[in-house]
């Protein structure tokens, strides 16, 4: 009996909990967000509750309490587990730092509090004092003079040094006092040998480098890097007296077994050789070398060594690679000795709110300031030593890792987290942007005065799905939706959607590898009296299929949010941050999309509306170019047409590297390509004879099989520093492996002619591209650089122009799209300023205003029946 | 049985170490995350693994891996998923979620499923025991994450019942998680239900049929009567230990129902930590569910004695 009623009342009390629950409308029904009014619950309006840290204000005279706060809430696919920004890895992980951490300047847009002359209001910025309390001050000379220990170059007079007075009044979020003392510290824990810390080499490995950083933080041991970095092949090695080779400086090579290298994916030799044993590699070599490594899996380099090496990689030719790769597979080491951080490293204490700041390279202008803008690097030593834990030689620390362990100096603190679940932010009222009047703007719609960061609270959770993101976004539970491709035909032109533009041109990248195209016709399974993968070496059959397909219709059709590509550096780059002028809108680069498109400018009224005109489809031109490519491969033997019908007997399968398992998106672009190419070949001697074909899915050696001429097309491109167009053309022309088409394509062989400033200069394109990047380039007994410092900028755009205009010819490369993502932004938000600017995007969480607030926004909801209209 | 009980479990202390030990070298063997070159993670990960005797041999770094779990409480630390965090306290912050919804699952799923059994059991070939079988299959061939997205759709988006995702914060018992749960716990239901359903009918359709029960009719007992004292009970001796299944794998998530409500449980670790290689979280899994696997066959096998008292387990008679 006793059996009896225990399972009848659990039977009932499931029962009874479940129907209540469904029966159950309180308002509670936005899951996380903790205090939205149920949107199908029109009726209880005004009724919401807040279950969030923070109690809602009562509204006087009335019956309800009304959620008077602003919360921006957002969802994350992955969300952060680690955000300290000592360790930090991925932009997941450094979500929070944005809010919880401030730089010692600001970017503001200009306003009638923060003037930029000759710009109107919202169209420019300025830089504001944040954690610094007024702008650096350059002591180059002073600190060369007294820190020999810096090595501050003899010549130099400015740029290499600055003080920065701090902001007094910056506090952590408890109150603690932010001085001097904190930022010294703060760096001795980054850099500390011991601690070897993630995000350390950001302060050694880009434009901002501290004097003495990285010789501190590897101080007492050997570092490895690789040589394809510092050297493009083995000849630019050097041999020392005892047969070991080494760099130019000295540094011992060795043959890299067990480290993860670039050339692999990450992966080690010894992995592949593992994995693939006979079939790829020359075993009995790689045997050798293994029974030669050390410790590190590390074999120095001599002529013996780099023969076993040579005969890894070429003994079996389906690898691919010939002795010209072996580079790839060295690393270098460099001794640091042991040093103390004092007289070591370019930052210290110059007064209780005053530190310096030595750097090895010059730095000044707009790159200093943008450099300092982001989150420092400071932590908050009585959190950052009790998080601390030694495992013999393995540091970890915890900071960061949870709301106890975390402190903020920026403009919102964390209140809740959970991991991969949610976390949560309020405002961080000690914060120092708040009270130091220049967080405040002048509304260009209204004229009125606002502070900065409307936003209260800030509530981030992980949504996975973006079905699920999109149900709560129409709910009113989200600030924002990320359209995917099948929402773009509904909500293209909402007036609720963002395009937010990014660098990456995507490109075709055809292979012109012909060597490695014969070796392919050359193997058995190849029916050379059926196909051809000749023909798409040829000029004139890759203009054809430039001119083919509609970039436009392309992109709409395939990735919506995405545009119509022309040249090989997007619209989004801008050389001149200080007027946000684009690369794309000079006049020079106007006029490389018209030569390369064959624009008559003489028809048009400017380059403007002749640069309009560029659609990149002619069908009746790739008609008669397929016809053209078609006689010449009958010339070169590379097809035939036996039968005399002018048809090609063979057909030409191009073969798309895919980097993955088929999906929507590759299952759309290669039937576009088909269907396109088969109407324009219509009538052609190519007629139905081109098609694109996947490959097998070759993972993270995509780019390495094109790259070998191994397959033949991808849609590819690169992302670029958005301030700088001039850097990105090196990756066309450097010769590397990072160059796509470096096997068949070597621009150190295609000279140039320029007319610069009254002078007649010829050099090959790599010298220009390493020209136009500073370097001295020696021509004859002429020296020329075009860097930043040396050469006014309309001559580096000249360049640049000229470079991309001859890397379009060679028809590697056919630009197709240029990306950008596009959302919709919640009716209960709007941005000050609606155009996007590649410096102050849209102005962010600081330009965020309200519609609603909470209660307001719950009420509007439910009147739009629940179910919001974008 | 108390006897049974101690040499099953000492039994199974002595098989827990010989599969932990296989796991652990077999896990050792795994080829390693690759390492990047000059990533200064690489440094702290090799140092790290030079501290779990890497490079010793394999009854070393076993050693060495049961010292630092008896000793210190120490699973490791995570290279990959929680750079720098204790396994263990990462995998036992993320229980109490996956646990309560499961077993939320359950306490909905055996009222439900055995009614529904006994119902087409009682009812047999009728309209109602086709109608429930029908639907039975239905349920058991749809995939639960499939009414995951019908439950969304409907029941939190079109009729606003539920909220989309399971709410934050650790107030498991809160009538709010509660209710944020039930999308979950329903999509995780229909299969448990139709399983319990199937299995009832099965079980107590065999039992109406046979001949005690023709007895305990002829004795005067009602239909009901003889079903609820003699046929129930019969039936139970099988529907009971699956309910102690059920139990058991309450501490395993569900990786598709977990990633669509965003409960923050361990459904998917087990996967992540393969697929990332995270050697030390993958180890202190296979561990731990080594460990309840084993409890769970010794509390279904002793279950057995106590449901059904003819069951003598150990008994030398």
């Amino acid at each position: 009996m006793k059996g009896k009623k225990f399972l009848a009342l659990v039977m009932a009390a499931a029962m009874t909990m479940s129907l209540a629950s469904c029966g159950d409308n309180s308002g509670d029904a936005s899951g996380n967000s903790g205090n939205t009014e149920n949107a199908g619950d029109s009726g209880n309006t005004g009724n919401t509750e807040s279950e969030s840290s923070s109690e809602p204000e009562s509204q006087s005279g009335g019956e309800t309490n009304a959620d008077t706060r602003y919360i921006y809430k957002d969802a994350v696919n992955l969300l952060a587990s680690n955000w300290s920004v000592h360790t930090y890895r991925t932009a997941d992980d450094g979500y929070p730092v944005d809010y919880i951490a401030s730089g010692f300047y600001d970017f503001v847009y200009n306003d009638e509090y923060h003037p930029v002359e000759g710009m109107d209001p919202f169209t420019g910025y300025t830089i504001v004092p944040l954690m610094a309390a007024s702008d650096p001050v350059d002591v180059t000379a002073k600190i060369k003079a007294e820190h020999p220990e810096y090595g501050i170059p003899e010549s130099a007079t400015a740029g290499f040094a600055y003080t920065i007075d701090l902001n007094p009044n910056a506090v952590w979020e408890d109150g603690t006092v932010i001085n001097a003392d904190s930022y010294v510290y703060s760096m001795k824990q980054l850099l500390d040998p011991k601690m070897k810390n993630y995000r350390a080499t950001d302060y050694f490995d880009g434009d901002f480098i501290i004097a003495g950083a990285k010789a501190y933080n590897y101080a007492g041991r050997d570092a490895f890097f690789e040589v394809a970095a510092a050297a493009e092949s083995i000849d630019d090695l050097t041999v020392g007296d005892d047969g070991f080779y080494t760099l130019s400086d000295g540094s011992a090579v060795y043959v890299a077994l067990t480290d993860g290298l670039e050339w692999l994916g990450g992966n080690t030799l010894a992995d592949y050789v593992n994995a693939y044993g006979e079939a790829y590699f020359g075993v009995e070599d790689f045997n050798a070398l293994q029974g030669m490594a050390d410790e590190n899996g590390h074999v120095q380099l001599n002529e013996e060594t780099l023969a076993h090496i040579v005969g890894v990689i070429t003994t079996v030719a389906d690898w691919g690679e010939t002795e010209a790769d072996a580079v790839n597979y060295l690393v270098y080491g460099v001794p640091f000795p042991e040093c103390d951080y004092d007289s070591t490293v370019g930052l210290f204490k110059s007064g209780e709110y005053q530190i310096t700041i030595v750097l090895e390279n010059s730095l000044s202008g707009f790159n200093l300031y943008y450099n300092l803008a982001g989150p420092t690097w400071l932590v908050k030593e009585d959190i950052y030593e009790s998080c601390k834990r030694f495992d013999g030689d393995a540091f970890t620390s915890s900071y960061c890792t949870s709301v106890e362990t975390t402190s903020s100096y920026g403009p919102y603190k964390m209140t809740e987290f959970q991991s991969d679940k949610a976390m949560h932010f309020v405002r961080n009222e000690n914060w120092v942007g708040y009270a130091d009047g220049q967080h405040t703007y002048v509304d260009p719609t209204d004229g009125e005065t606002y502070d900065m960061y409307m936003t209260d609270e800030i509530d981030t959770q992980v949504v996975s799905e973006s079905s699920t993101s999109k149900l709560m976004f129409l709910k009113g539970e989200l600030m924002g939706y990320g359209l995917q491709a099948e929402d773009f035909d509904t909500y293209r032109n909402s007036e609720y959607a963002y395009a937010t533009p990014r660098t990456t041109t995507f490109f075709f990248i055809f292979n012109g590898y012909l060597d490695a195209i014969k070796e392919r016709e050359a193997n058995d399974g190849f029916d050379q009296t059926k196909n051809d993968l000749e023909t798409m070496t040829l000029q004139s059959f890759r203009r054809a299929v430039a001119v083919t397909y509609d970039k436009e219709l392309f992109a709409s059709t395939i990735s919506p949010a995405r545009k119509g590509g022309y040249g090989l550096i997007g619209s989004a780059y801008v050389y001149d941050p200080d007027t946000g002028a684009k690369y794309r809108d000079t006049d020079q680069a106007k006029q490389v999309l018209c030569d390369f498109y064959s624009v008559n400018t003489a028809e048009y009224s400017n380059l403007d509306e002749a640069v309009a005109s560029i659609t990149g489809y002619d069908p009746e031109a790739a008609k008669e170019l397929y016809t053209q490519a078609f006689n010449e491969a009958l010339e070169k033997g590379f097809i035939t047409d036996n039968d005399g019908d002018g048809i090609s007997d063979q057909s030409i399968s191009i073969e798309y590297a895919m980097g993955d398992d088929p999906n929507d998106f590759m299952t759309k672009t290669i039937n576009y390509l088909n269907e396109k190419m088969a109407d324009v070949t219509t009538g052609t001697p190519f007629e139905g004879k081109i098609q694109f074909v996947m490959s097998a899915n070759y993972g993270n050696d995509w780019d390495k099989k094109l790259k070998a001429g191994m397959s033949d097309t991808v849609l590819a491109g690169w992302q670029g520093s958005l301030l700088n167009p001039f850097s990105i053309i090196r990756l066309y022309t450097n010769g590397t492996d990072q160059q796509y088409d470096y096997q068949w394509f070597d621009a150190s062989k295609i000279s140039l002619t320029l007319e610069l400033e009254g002078e007649s200069i010829t050099m090959n394109l790599r010298q220009w591209s390493e020209a136009l990047l500073g370097s001295t380039v020696k021509v004859g007994e002429n020296e020329y650089n075009f860097g930043e410092a040396d050469a006014d900028v309309d001559t580096r755009l000249t360049i640049l122009a000229a470079l991309e205009g001859q890397i379009l010819q060679t028809y590697d490369y056919i630009p197709m799209l240029e990306d950008a993502s596009m959302a919709l932004l919640s009716q209960q938000v709007f941005y000050v300023v609606d155009d996007y600017s590649p410096i102050m995007g849209r102005g962010g969480i600081a330009y965020m205003k309200y519609n609603y607030n909470e209660s307001e926004w719950a009420a509007y909801v439910a009147e739009q029946g629940g179910e919001l209209k974008y | 049985m108390g006897k049974y009980a101690v040499k099953r479990i000492l039994l199974m202390l002595m098989t827990l170490f010989i599969i932990t030990f296989m796991c652990f070298v077999l896990i050792r063997m795994l080829p390693l995350a690759n390492l990047p070159l000059g990533d200064p993670h690489s440094d702290v990960i090799l140092a790290r693994r030079e501290a779990a005797g890497y490079n010793k041999p394999y009854l070393v770094q076993f050693g060495i891996f049961l010292k630092n779990i008896f000793t210190k409480g120490d699973w490791g630390v995570s290279d990959v998923l929680y750079f720098g965090q204790e396994v263990s306290a990462v995998f036992v912050s993320k229980l109490p979620a996956t646990i309560i919804v499961n077993l939320y699952s359950i306490l909905l799923s055996i009222p439900i499923g055995i009614i529904l059994g006994i119902l087409a059991a009682i009812k047999k070939n009728s309209w109602i025991d086709h109608t429930i079988s029908t639907l039975t299959m239905v349920c058991i061939s749809v995939p639960s994450f499939v009414y995951a997205f019908v439950i969304q759709y409907f029941l939190s988006y079109k009729l606003g019942l539920f909220p989309f995702l399971m709410k934050a914060g650790t107030d498991w018992f809160s009538w709010k998680m509660f209710v944020s749960m039930l999308p979950a716990v329903l999509s995780l239901s229909m299969g448990v239900i139709a399983g319990f359903t199937r299995t009832t009918r099965a079980e107590l359709t065999e039992v109406l049929t046979s001949e005690f029960m023709l007895l305990a009719r002829t004795k005067g007992l009602t239909k009901t009567q003889a079903t609820v004292r003699h046929a129930m009970k019969n039936c139970m001796v099988v529907v009971l230990p699956s309910i102690f299944g059920e139990f058991v794998g309450i501490m395993s998530g569900s990786l598709i129902i977990e990633k669509i409500f965003s409960i923050p449980g361990v459904g998917q670790l087990y996967l992540n930590s393969i697929n990332g290689r995270d050697y030390p979280m993958f180890t202190m899994l296979v561990v731990f569910y080594t460990t309840v696997g084993l409890a769970a066959s010794i509390v279904v096998d002793i279950s057995y004695g106590f449901i059904d008292p003819r069951i003598r387990m150990g008994s030398k008679k």
